[in-house]
């Protein structure tokens, strides 16, 4: 591949000059793509070193590949590309010009390391006394944003857990229960206060359907789409529940009575179609959800339909 | 309920086994059993429990015992109340008929014969329990003690045995524990059907001092609930079951994960440990023996991928539950990348049995190669459904004609779908094929952990197929791209084609995506999200070409296919469909004829279902 392009180099088909900035993985791929087709480029990047993002990266998504191995080969090549010229601590100060003739004016910082003749021991690392302390901005305590008895709500669940992260999905669900749906800040106050990255506590409340990020209504209305419900005419009745509430599945009626989602199966098949408001299950067959909420409005005490062929 | 007693010696939970049951056979008056549980309740089990306690107390019955157990299996004739000792039982029950009951039967001893079950064809009552046939051809060795146990008390289960198994375990190696269940051939109920007693050996023989065991009870299946109901029924036989495990594997800690959707049954079980605890049964040397064994639930928060067994250790671990690739397996690097032994909730029901009444027993029930009973939840357009327990080797007919009792409302059996998402459509030419691992994976489904949906001629294929591919696509968990992107073209080509859209080569299109899913997919959930597809390609292909040839769905369930309307000579102009019509798109009076207007109508099929005069045609 380097071979190659070191005849394309040579050669006097190409000319004009690449500037890339910005020396992550884009930026090495699109350098080493432009210089193998003949373009002399310049790669700046603000930092020491060339690699960016990638370099911290164990597996690359989705594929779970070895970050470090689909980035190493390509940083060697980068450096040992005649076409490419490196700029490392440099900065874009100022570009002038049109499409085809632009000025660059690069700052390139000190570095007080002879480049060419480096070889990366690292040695001066080890020796140097002073030592170099990443400075994190500092995280903010989110408990000075959030009410004080939403505080103590959060408090008094995480003591009803052990503290390792192995209670976050148990913690989560209590909090959902207790806050009807799982608010930001309570999000940022379980990562604080568990010790856990707010990625990871994010990630585990959008992955399970138990917990919903957004306020809900008074009463949840499940519609049971289990296999066994679905043969009984389970989407008939929920197209039955759409048009009556006016919501889809996920959504919140505007009075905020009603949220209505839908589940994979309640293992209540013998049921089937099988509709839960709040905590009460009922044999809805098409057509006869309309009743149901009509009596759970007004209040009528009839929560359990009488089984059909009941001896009377 | 006198409080628990912590046990401290093997010898003294023996005696007090043995004092329980003396008890037992002492005890003379008759008892009635309430069978409840999620679905019982809903159906009014509660009802029927309020009237039975009214009753008796006013009848005045002192040596009556009520017994509010867990669900007894025959769930659409609930509710029930069955008599014990002789075993009558009066299903579908009308509260106000309690009291009759109890007057006549409880109390004389006679039979009311208006409230017993029917046979269908010939009317005639049959009053007890094992000779009605949806019980007769059932062989209930797990679930026959629902009846007999209070799921809230210990006691009931020592009672009848409950914990001589265990016993049985401490006096044996854990050596000899994983050679008898080897021997009984206990293949494991969650679905993949592997050898329980190797398994466990793996378990046993990994190094490390800290060693984990979980019940996976994350029973996620559509159209199924046998973990349900047995967590529900009689959660100590669970239970002890993994006790034993604790003592094979020589594990220290243990979960026991079951699904947020089964309040009930977690309900249930967190009582059933609280009083294993107040015994002595968990926590430090229990009963003695210098073994030490923690308990503890975990509510799985509603994914279905976390029955998988390292997505279900992810959850667990606090992470999302994706799964990973194996091996390692559990066995040697599993929750915290220590070993783990994971078993469904049937498998440890299953090594109770094998641990009371030996290898040899068990082995004789079922098939060679598929030993024991299976757990099956029949559900669908079947007549009866329930919970069934039936050995291995019965085939599918004997389960949906003659246990399911037919096809209700008179209408032709097409399929039987077995093994959830996983799993495969069955055609009735395979019907007399016998259910066993091996025979249900050969036609191209699978054993599952055992939901078993009968669909009959209104059910359209194409539609099921559509309804897996969906279901699975909002359960991929996005990990790998195969099966979060090959779902999403899936349920594209199978939308195309219930709408009638459908291109040449869609089929043959589908059959390619299934291929490479298969093959390259990285957990069970991918690698046989294809199945449903495969199956009903094979065995209903017809259908489809009616979908995509003759923009037809036979079973009129695909909308944009299906149109109604009324036939004016059949209409008596009785205005109920206009009035049931959610859309108000019937027009027409009493004395006008009624018309569907056909942009309005939303082809919800409410005006073909009300019309008592056949009027209203499908087409």
């Amino acid at each position: 591949m380097n071979d190659e392009s070191i005849d394309v180099a040579e050669g006097p088909s190409k000319k004009g000059s690449v500037m890339v900035i910005g020396g992550g993985i884009s930026g090495i791929q699109s350098s080493l793509d432009l210089a193998d087709s003949g373009f002399k480029v310049y790669l700046v990047d603000s930092g020491t070193s060339i690699g960016g993002t990638m370099t911290q990266l164990d597996k690359t998504f989705p594929t779970n590949d070895c970050a470090m191995c689909i980035l190493a080969p390509k940083l060697v090549y980068t450096g040992r590309h005649p076409n490419i010229q490196l700029m490392t601590a440099s900065e874009v100060k100022k570009l002038e010009g049109e499409p085809g003739d632009f000025t660059v004016t690069v700052i390139k910082k000190a570095r007080s390391v002879d480049v060419e003749l480096c070889t990366g021991c690292g040695d001066c690392v080890v020796h140097c006394p002073v030592r170099y302390v990443p400075q994190l901005p500092e995280e903010k305590d989110v408990r000075k944003e959030m009410r004080e008895d939403d505080i103590r709500k959060v408090e008094e669940v995480l003591s009803r857990h052990s503290s390792d992260s192995s209670s976050l999905v148990p913690v989560l669900e209590d909090l959902n229960e207790e806050f009807n749906h799982l608010p930001e800040m309570v999000l940022r106050c379980v990562s604080q206060l568990m010790e856990v990255p707010l990625s990871q506590v994010y990630n585990v409340a959008t992955f399970f359907t138990a917990f919903t990020l957004t306020p809900r209504g008074k009463h949840t209305i499940k519609v049971c789409l289990g296999t066994a419900c679905h043969v009984r005419g389970a989407p008939r009745v929920l197209d039955e529940v759409k048009l009556q509430l006016g919501i889809e599945p996920g959504e919140t009626t505007e009075d905020g009575m009603f949220t209505l989602e839908t589940v994979n199966c309640l293992g209540t098949c013998a049921l089937g179609p099988v509709v839960v408001l709040d905590e009460e299950y009922h044999m809805v067959t098409p057509g006869k959800f309309g009743d149901l909420i009509e009596n759970f409005k007004t209040g009528v005490a009839e929560p359990i339909p009488k089984p059909e062929g009941a001896i009377e | 309920m006198s409080p628990l007693k912590k046990i401290g010696s093997v010898k003294e939970l023996e005696k007090l086994i043995g004092r329980l049951a003396e008890e037992r056979k002492a005890r003379k008056g008759r008892t009635i059993v309430v069978p409840g549980g999620t679905c019982g309740n809903a159906r009014g089990a509660e009802i029927i429990l309020q009237a039975v306690k009214d009753g008796v107390e006013k009848a005045g019955l002192k040596d009556v015992e009520i017994r509010a157990t867990g669900c007894i299996g025959y769930c659409s004739q609930e509710p029930m109340l069955l008599i014990l000792p002789e075993r009558t039982l009066y299903p579908n029950l009308d509260p106000k008929r309690v009291e009759d009951i109890i007057e006549r039967t409880v109390k004389r001893g006679e039979v009311i014969e208006e409230l017993l079950w029917k046979d269908g064809g010939s009317g005639k009552p049959i009053s007890i329990l094992e000779e009605i046939p949806y019980y007769s051809k059932q062989e209930r060795i797990i679930t026959g003690n629902t009846e007999n146990v209070d799921p809230g008390s210990i006691e009931d289960y020592l009672s009848i045995g409950g914990y001589g198994a265990f016993l049985n375990a401490l006096k044996m190696t854990p050596e000899e524990v994983i050679e008898e269940v080897k021997k009984a051939g206990l293949r494991g109920r969650g679905g993949a059907g592997f050898s329980t007693g190797t398994k466990w050996g793996f378990a046993r023989s990994a190094g490390g001092d800290t060693k984990y065991i979980i019940c996976n009870g994350d029973e996620g299946d559509p159209g199924a609930f046998m973990d349900r109901s047995l967590l529900e029924g009689n959660p100590h036989s669970v239970l002890e079951g993994v006790l034993i495990g604790a003592h094979a594997i020589g594990a220290n800690k243990g979960y026991l994960y079951i699904r947020k959707e089964y309040p009930l049954a977690v309900r249930t079980v967190r009582r059933a440990l609280e009083q294993m605890d107040e015994m002595g049964l968990i926590g430090r040397n229990i009963l003695g023996s210098g073994m030490d064994f923690d308990l503890e639930i975990y509510e799985g928060a509603g994914a279905f991928v976390c029955g998988e067994e390292t997505a279900l250790m992810a959850s667990i671990e606090g992470r999302a539950g994706e799964p990973r690739p194996r091996p390692p397996y559990p066995a040697q690097s599993g929750l915290w990348g220590k070993p783990t032994n994971i078993n469904n909730v049937k498998s440890w029901a299953n090594v109770t049995l094998i641990m009371n009444r030996g290898a040899d027993w068990y082995s004789s029930v079922g098939t060679e190669n598929s030993t024991g009973t299976m757990l099956f939840s029949l559900v669908g357009k079947c007549v009866n459904s329930g919970l069934v327990e039936v050995p291995m080797g019965i085939t599918l007919r004997e389960m949906i004609f003659d246990i399911g009792g037919g096809i209700a409302d008179g209408n032709e059996f097409k399929a039987v779908q077995t093994g959830g998402p996983s799993g495969g459509c069955i055609p009735e030419s395979l019907l007399d094929l016998k259910i066993d691992y091996d025979s249900l994976t050969k036609a191209g489904a699978m054993m599952g952990s055992g939901g078993m949906i009968v669909m009959d001629n209104r059910t359209c294929m194409v539609d099921v197929a559509r309804y897996f591919v969906k279901f699975l696509m909002d359960e991929s968990c996005g990990k790998c791209t195969p099966c979060r992107e090959g779902l999403v073209q899936m349920n594209i080509i199978l939308g195309r084609v219930t709408r009638g859209e459908a291109r040449d080569g869609d089929l043959g299109l589908l059959e390619e995506l299934a291929g490479v899913m298969k093959d390259t997919s990285l957990c069970a959930l991918g690698q046989t999200a294809p199945n449903p597809i495969l199956t009903t390609l094979r065995y209903f292909r017809e259908e489809f070409e009616a979908h995509i040839r003759d923009k037809r769905c036979p079973a009129h369930v695909c909308k944009a296919l299906t149109s109604y309307s009324i036939d004016v000579e059949k209409c008596i102009r009785c205005t109920l469909c206009a009035t049931k019509c959610p859309t108000g798109a019937i027009s027409g009076s009493s004395k006008n004829p009624h018309v569907i207007d056909q942009e309005a109508c939303v082809k919800c099929g409410m005006c073909h279902d009300v019309c008592k005069f056949d009027a209203v045609e499908v087409e």
